[in-house]
């Protein structure tokens, strides 16, 4: 990864998967905390990308919400504990580190994400990986 | 549906798929186009690209795990034989598939109680 | 002569050499397109494969009493001449 400092203090970074240059954060409001239940899943799309935000008790998760299989939305897939089951495939992640429970080489993207004021925000300018 | 368009489709997403397992699509371009279009087929007609070298059980649980790629179901086996079976991709250091051969379970397990692999 | 049956797929390329291998030899052989076999016939061939701690995974040659899973012509040589 290239870092490149630039005027405002931000970071830039050079990522090859996300098309180019990248700012290293970028924090959008996604929904109020209130607005998902223990267990929920909703399907996001924030500035052009599929996402999956789920709720698990008091913690939120934001993945990508296509399956790295055949890109089917995890957001319709079963949620048992952490792990989050495709509905095409019956391919299983932790929706912890986005990893494929049968091949731990392969990832589901996820997003950084904080909590402000019962708001969500999620960073989707540092996907990871 | 466009089976040409579909096959390409296929690859583009399996590639994504197998390069960090350590596999690549065979060299064999000709098994390779052959085995895509017969996965299209079977989509087409099961709903989902299952391998055409193994059979369905219609048990949901069975047969997610031959729906290409299966690798991630079947690592040691493949890994043994440095190709999946029915030989779509092998491993990334294959330059001359026909030289690999399949090797069936109960070969595996012999060669697994001998120590070979 | 040893009886040669085979379980197959239309599916498989290796199905279609492991037929190709026996047919150019005139070598005759019977076989089943699992594929196509009705599902009476498919849960016998699953039991075939089982009970010789066997997966669903073509092509299933049965050699006289010798088993051979898999495209393996020097295998089914082997057991053609023994």
């Amino acid at each position: 990864m290239i870092l490149l400092p630039i005027a405002d203090d931000k970071i830039l970074f050079y990522s090859k998967s996300m098309g180019g240059l990248m700012s290293k954060e970028k924090w959008i409001y996604a929904i109020k905390e209130t607005e998902m239940k223990d267990g929920e899943k909703k399907a996001l799309i924030i500035d052009g990308q599929k996402i999956v935000l789920i709720r698990k008790g008091r913690e939120f998760f934001a993945l990508s919400n296509k399956c790295v299989h055949m890109e089917c939305p995890l957001s319709k897939g079963e949620l048992e504990g952490y792990i989050i089951k495709c509905p095409c495939h019956d391919w299983r992640f932790d929706i912890r580190n986005g990893e494929f429970l049968d091949a731990r080489e392969l990832k589901v993207p996820i997003y950084e994400l904080k909590v402000s004021d019962g708001n969500v925000y999620l960073n989707i300018g540092g996907r990871i990986p | 549906m466009d089976v040409q368009k579909r096959k390409q489709k296929l690859r583009e997403m399996f590639q994504k798929v197998v390069d960090p397992l350590g596999y690549k699509f065979s060299p064999d371009e000709e098994i390779v186009d052959f085995l895509l279009e017969q996965e299209v087929i079977l989509e087409k007609e099961h709903g989902h690209p299952f391998c055409p070298c193994q059979g369905r059980t219609g048990e949901r649980e069975h047969d997610m795990k031959i729906v290409c790629p299966c690798i991630p179901f079947h690592r040691t086996h493949f890994d043994a034989m440095k190709r999946c079976w029915c030989g779509l991709y092998v491993h990334k250091d294959v330059d001359d598939p026909e030289s690999l051969i399949q090797i069936s379970l109960t070969e595996l397990e012999e060669l697994q109680k001998e120590g070979k692999i | 002569m040893k009886k040669i049956m085979m379980y197959t797929l239309s599916t498989c390329p290796w199905c279609k050499k492991a037929k190709n291998f026996f047919s150019e030899k005139n070598i005759p052989f019977e076989f089943i397109d699992y594929d196509k076999a009705s599902k009476e016939e498919q849960e016998k061939i699953r039991e075939v494969c089982s009970a010789h701690g066997e997966g669903v995974a073509f092509p299933f040659v049965i050699i006289g009493d010798d088993v051979v899973v898999g495209y393996n012509p020097q295998r089914y040589m082997k057991l053609l001449e023994s």
